[in-house]
């Protein structure tokens, strides 16, 4: 090496052609697509892994004798992942030629549009799971026993004036669909803190972008 | 970000961010994020900067520390392109600078580790050792030796590549 590296460095920037600044455009070009596509990714894998979660349920729930509760789960999760693949390919149709800020917005609008629909779909998903979870046991078979009927004549002994509605104590259905219509109530809220679980990082990320954009922009 | 930041704040500094900048990646459109990125957190940063350094000092230091983390970043998504797979003399860039030896030199820095790319980007940017130990982290002696062990590797590199 017949130079030292100092001399080196200074006769290579005595050139001003080694130092030409970069234009700054498309600021969050790269970060945008990448959050969006994040998002899509692990939505995709979240919808195959509720699939194939119904079929363990199924197959679990017909080894432990309790069919209904399987059935019930099997054809809530499906129906979920059937809506959730067909609002998926709305994100497709988010036109990716116009800048990053527009782009994010599309992304979030879209989103927050499959929130809302799925936020309404709780409504009817997480009654119809706990029902579903109660019917399995009600109407199972452990150890041999049928533990709904046996929990009816456990009552029938303990309350022999007790209103019954169709086989089922009055009181118990009462106390079951009060809860239910509680669970209907508040399951926006759940969905919402479940999908935090879930999302939350990307979410506030991708908040803290478009507050960001917005601030460049203003 | 306004126009007269960039122009008034970054802009002046723009040389050392480009120094940097190239010195942790390997490609221009990788060096153009690198280099936006920058940008980018000085002026989120700018809040932050509270005038107990000069505020090139301070450039400096965000310019390193952001380059590094993407550099740190890149490594553990295991990101790679299809130049990764190729030969190394198959897979090297066009060349970012005209003058040979200085792109040489550039070479044999990226196979440095993060911090030694800061230490000796520094140095040659004839900050002083309180200076680099302050923007590194470290302390001036600790500097010195490691200046010292950092240029004898470059020197290696060379010596190599020449021959």
């Amino acid at each position: 090496m017949k130079k030292s590296i100092e001399t080196i460095w200074k006769e290579g920037f005595l050139n001003s052609d080694s130092i030409v600044t970069p234009k700054l455009n498309n600021l969050y070009n790269k970060k945008s697509e990448h959050i969006v596509d994040k998002f899509i990714r692990m939505f995709k894998i979240n919808l195959v892994a509720i699939t194939i979660g119904s079929v363990f349920i199924l197959a679990m729930s017909w080894l432990v004798h309790i069919p209904y509760m399987g059935i019930g789960f099997f054809v809530l999760l499906n129906t979920l992942a059937y809506f959730n693949f067909k609002l998926r390919v709305g994100s497709n149709k988010i036109d990716k030629n116009v800048n990053s800020y527009q782009y994010l917005k599309s992304f979030d609008l879209w989103l927050n549009e499959m929130i809302s629909i799925n936020q309404k779909f709780s409504r009817i998903f997480y009654p119809l799971a706990i029902l579903s979870v109660v019917a399995g046991f009600w109407f199972g078979e452990i150890g041999g026993d049928i533990p709904g009927e046996n929990f009816v004549q456990f009552l029938l002994e303990q309350f022999p004036n007790m209103i019954l509605v169709f086989g089922f104590p009055l009181y118990l259905l009462i106390g079951l669909f009060t809860f239910l219509a509680l669970i209907a109530y508040s399951a926006g809220t759940i969905y919402k803190w479940d999908l935090n679980i879930v999302y939350g990082r990307i979410f506030k990320k991708l908040d803290e972008i478009l507050a960001d954009m917005e601030e460049l922009r203003s | 970000m306004s126009s007269d930041f960039y122009t008034s704040s970054i802009l002046p500094h723009a040389a050392i961010i480009i120094k940097i900048c190239r010195a942790y990646t390997n490609s221009q459109e990788d060096f153009e994020d690198y280099y936006q990125e920058v940008c980018l957190q000085i002026w989120k940063s700018r809040s932050n900067f509270n005038g107990q350094s000069e505020w090139s000092t301070w450039v400096y230091r965000l310019a390193l520390n952001v380059s590094m983390t993407l550099l740190k970043k890149k490594k553990n998504n295991h990101q790679h392109f299809a130049s990764d797979y190729l030969p190394a003399e198959l897979a090297e860039e066009p060349r970012a600078f005209a003058d040979e030896p200085l792109e040489q030199l550039y070479n044999a820095i990226r196979q440095l580790s993060e911090v030694d790319r800061g230490v000796i980007l520094l140095y040659l940017e004839e900050k002083s050792y309180q200076e680099i130990a302050d923007i590194i982290g470290s302390n001036a002696n600790n500097i010195g030796v490691r200046i010292k062990r950092i240029k004898e590797r470059l020197k290696k590199i060379l010596d190599e590549k020449i021959n």
